[in-house]
């Protein structure tokens, strides 16, 4: 391979601070509940045209990969992810943190990002034009046997009852249903209220579950339990405990960089799925949800991994990958660029540049991620007084400032205090989340498939892909019912 | 002492006061010294679409040309009601302008929208996109006569973006004008919809060129028609579904409006430095880029009037589509 040989596409001042100003804006911004990198790339937008081209699309890229990573941070110190890539890893990284060890969890979310988004780009940058035909495979039948296998670890996303576990998830997808459908055109369970009709949008439900149930929980604690400060806040993370996560790290940059190519799909169905997974394997499964660090590893890498996955089909076929990649084509345009094969057959220095300058925000992150997490971990250690009013604020802020609607505040306020006595009863607000991320996609995809099939339902039994994804849901459901009837039946032997 | 102390003090309130009278003064009389503030665009999509970034590259010389700051309000939901209701609220000085496509017109048409048709008068029109009609390379439809043939035997799975968009009217429209049937797929947007068209998922779609250009280079899409009046540029050897015969022209047309009421001489202000901002190159290699014409910019006076003949027409279409009363 020759791919250092093109290094020097980079190797400029003005190209060099372009990229370190973009990560770091877009950490910052990332780590801001209700502020995204998308919309951050497009406020850029009109900024780039005084810019060579590769150096715009570079930055624009750079941007995506700190944004991506800065959602953690948040997600971590305060239970409010900054953008719903995070949400998975506040299921454990918050109660890390609450544990006394926030330096632990940002700095493995630093190092397990850094692994899965490179591994994306060499992939990205070795096998995208083939990889990218993946996206012509997936339809609508597809995505839904997805969905529904994403769906099948509902029972024991949390450590919490099943059965409760269940309920919460049904609750989400109750809550997806929100809206206006999308093959009739009807609306439901809005009743008149304008903006519900493109459905309930899940950055306020997010901030809401977590952040603002958390703040609830918290001002409900005698002040006399307070935990003693440790020290131990600002450590970070050993030799071993990296090893111990090297598994689940490697499995989710896997998976995180296949559900990233998928165009309807990215970040955070990846961290989802990535989570369950590292759960479904870890020999500490009952230590999910309660600060456990694998926990902060495998969502982190498979988010990260889903940028470099996001860019291939966006580089290759010119088909965004994710709501970014969407604005980031948007770039190409106003440079009168072209994406898809034509960008990789005539003109390799531009998709270089745009491989290095992702690179090299990874490795930005890195650096920035663990000098950081020494200085953000102390977050951890402000008196709840203080830090709780304060998140309180930020929580209305992220909210309205995602659409400048105030039914959206109302929507974070619902879901806090909905999430604060659902919490109180015993249950987790992960399946709640899982719902509502799968709930639409399982709905849409359904009733799309429904019209491509003739209305004869038995078609997906016809589609590989789909008998892939039916055969791996019912195995991560009857797996264990199985194997204990076959050790019975031994046993009677 | 005090005597000079409190006649400086005078003067000082006396200024005040008269600064504040002239803001009072400068508000009302908006029609001479247009602009005095900022101009609002509201924009009814998401940041980084078609409609928000059209806006955006539109104002970066248009701040120029008016030597004054413009900025962009999205206002998204209920399918561009919310920014006609935000913009409705307004005062009728020009400052604030709409971001108008198809969606919005659709929306009035469907009846109980924040505006009507005679609530606002066109500024300049910003893009014309037509809707092209795509199969997959390896379809056996050649022509459009193919898909037409065999929409009779059994409707063609015909994909387009949200029901009641343009997308949906325009492939209905065309099948009742073509006397075909179509099992209409609706998608959440372009990118999934020419997947799922590569995929040979749906059998045919309605997209703007630019949707699918990579896809068409590539050997992997094929045209049938254009729904225009006239051949795009970009594909010469394409056939207009007029030129066939039928009658369903169908473009997604983005440009700017005002509220009726707003002083002529704001609105020529606007149309002339919206006009001098689409000439310059900055605004044209971005048409260029996205596959469209520069015959796509229009002045006030074609734009209004093509806004109220598109008006027209989805509101005959989706009254005898039984989609509106």
């Amino acid at each position: 391979m020759d791919i250092f040989s093109n290094i020097s596409l980079i190797l400029d001042t003005k190209t060099l601070a372009l990229i370190l100003g973009s990560t770091i804006t877009g950490v910052l911004i990332g780590a801001l509940p209700g502020l995204s990198s998308g919309m951050a790339i497009a406020l850029l937008l009109p900024f780039t045209i005084y810019l060579e081209p590769s150096q715009a699309i570079a930055a624009m890229a750079a941007l995506y990969c700190g944004g991506t990573f800065g959602g953690s941070i948040t997600a971590i110190l305060i239970n409010a992810p900054g953008a719903p890539p995070a949400a998975a890893t506040a299921f454990d990284g918050f109660p890390m943190a609450q544990k006394g060890q926030a330096g632990k969890a940002l700095g493995m979310a630093a190092v397990s990002s850094v692994v899965g988004g490179v591994i994306s780009l060499m992939v990205l940058i070795t096998f995208a034009p083939t990889l990218a035909r993946i996206a012509y495979k997936f339809g609508p039948p597809e995505y839904f046997a997805l969905a529904i296998f994403g769906l099948s670890m509902l029972a024991s996303i949390s450590s919490k009852s099943p059965v409760k576990n269940l309920i919460g998830g049904l609750i989400g997808l109750f809550v997806a249903t929100i809206g206006v459908h999308l093959t009739t055109g009807i609306s439901r369970f809005t009743f008149g209220v304008d903006e519900l009709f493109e459905g309930i949008s899940f950055v306020p439900v997010l901030i809401g579950l977590f952040a603002m149930s958390e703040i609830l929980v918290q001002a409900s604690k005698s002040e006399l339990l307070l935990e003693r400060i440790k020290f131990s806040a600002i450590k970070l993370p050993s030799i071993t405990e990296f090893k111990s996560c090297g598994k689940s790290i490697l499995r989710s940059s896997g998976i995180g960089t296949f559900i990233g190519i998928l165009p309807a799909e990215g970040g955070t169905v990846s961290a989802m799925i990535g989570y369950n997974e590292a759960r479904r394997w870890s020999k500490n499964k009952e230590n999910f949800g309660k600060g456990e660090i694998e926990g902060v590893a495998a969502p982190e890498s498979a988010n990260n991994a889903a940028t470099g996955g996001a860019m291939i089909p966006t580089l290759a076929l010119g088909i965004p990958g994710s709501a970014t990649t969407a604005v980031i084509l948007g770039g190409f345009q106003i440079h009168g660029l072209r994406a898809g094969p034509y960008l990789f057959e005539q003109q390799p220095d531009l998709l270089y540049t745009i491989f290095y300058g992702m690179l090299l925000a990874n490795f930005i992150f890195l650096v920035f991620g663990l000098m950081g997490a020494k200085i953000f971990s102390r977050i951890s250690l402000i008196p709840r007084g203080y830090l709780w009013p304060s998140v309180f604020v930020f929580c209305l802020v992220g909210s309205y400032g995602l659409s400048q609607s105030m039914v959206d505040v109302y929507i974070m306020l619902i879901s806090g205090v909905m999430g604060f006595f659902l919490r109180r009863y015993g249950f987790s607000p992960a399946p709640i989340i899982m719902g509502i991320v799968l709930g639409e996609l399982v709905e849409n995809s359904l009733a799309q498939s429904i019209i491509i099939f003739d209305q004869n339902i038995f078609m997906f039994f016809t589609r590989p892909i789909c008998l892939l994804f039916f055969s791996l849901t019912f195995l991560s459901l009857f797996y264990r019912p199985i194997k204990n009837l076959i050790m019975k039946g031994k046993k009677d032997e | 002492m005090i005597k000079k102390i409190q006649s400086v003090f005078l003067c000082f309130a006396l200024v005040v006061t008269s600064i504040v009278g002239i803001g009072q003064v400068a508000t009302v009389a908006t029609a001479a010294d247009f602009p005095s503030k900022p101009i609002e665009v509201v924009t009814h999509a998401g940041l980084g679409g078609g409609t928000d970034t059209t806006a955006r590259m539109l104002l970066i010389r248009t701040r120029k040309n008016l030597k004054n700051n413009a900025y962009i309000t999205p206002k998204k939901g209920d399918s561009g009601n919310k920014a006609m209701s935000y913009v409705k609220s307004k005062p009728k000085d020009g400052h604030t302008v709409l971001a108008i496509t198809p969606t919005h017109l659709f929306r009035m048409a469907r009846g109980e929208a924040a505006l009507t048709i005679d609530d606002f008068v066109g500024v300049a029109r910003t893009t014309v996109d037509p809707i092209v009609i795509f199969v997959n390379a390896k379809s056996p439809y050649k022509t459009i006569e193919d898909l037409i043939k065999a929409g009779n035997k059994k409707p063609i799975k015909y994909g387009g973006t949200n029901v009641g968009s343009v997308d949906h009217i325009s492939g209905l429209i065309f099948a009742r004008e073509a006397k075909t049937k179509i099992a209409f797929v609706p998608f959440e947007g372009g990118g999934a919809i020419m997947t799922s068209l590569v995929g040979n998922q749906i059998e045919a779609a309605g997209l703007n060129l630019d949707e699918g250009k990579d896809q068409l280079d590539a050997g992997e899409l094929r045209v049938l028609a254009v729904m225009a009046d006239q051949r795009m540029a970009a594909l010469p050897d394409t056939p207009t579904l007029k030129e066939k015969g039928i009658n369903a022209s169908f473009a997604t047309v983005r440009g700017v409006v005002v509220l009726k009421g707003t002083p002529q001489s704001a609105i020529d202000k606007l149309e002339k430095g919206f006009l001098k901002a689409m000439k310059h190159p900055v605004y044209q290699n971005y048409l260029q880029g996205a596959g469209l014409d520069s015959s796509s910019v229009a002045g006030a006076k074609a734009w209004d009037t093509e806004i109220k003949s598109i008006y027209k027409e989805a509101r005959a279409a989706l009254v005898s589509l039984g989609l509106a009363k």
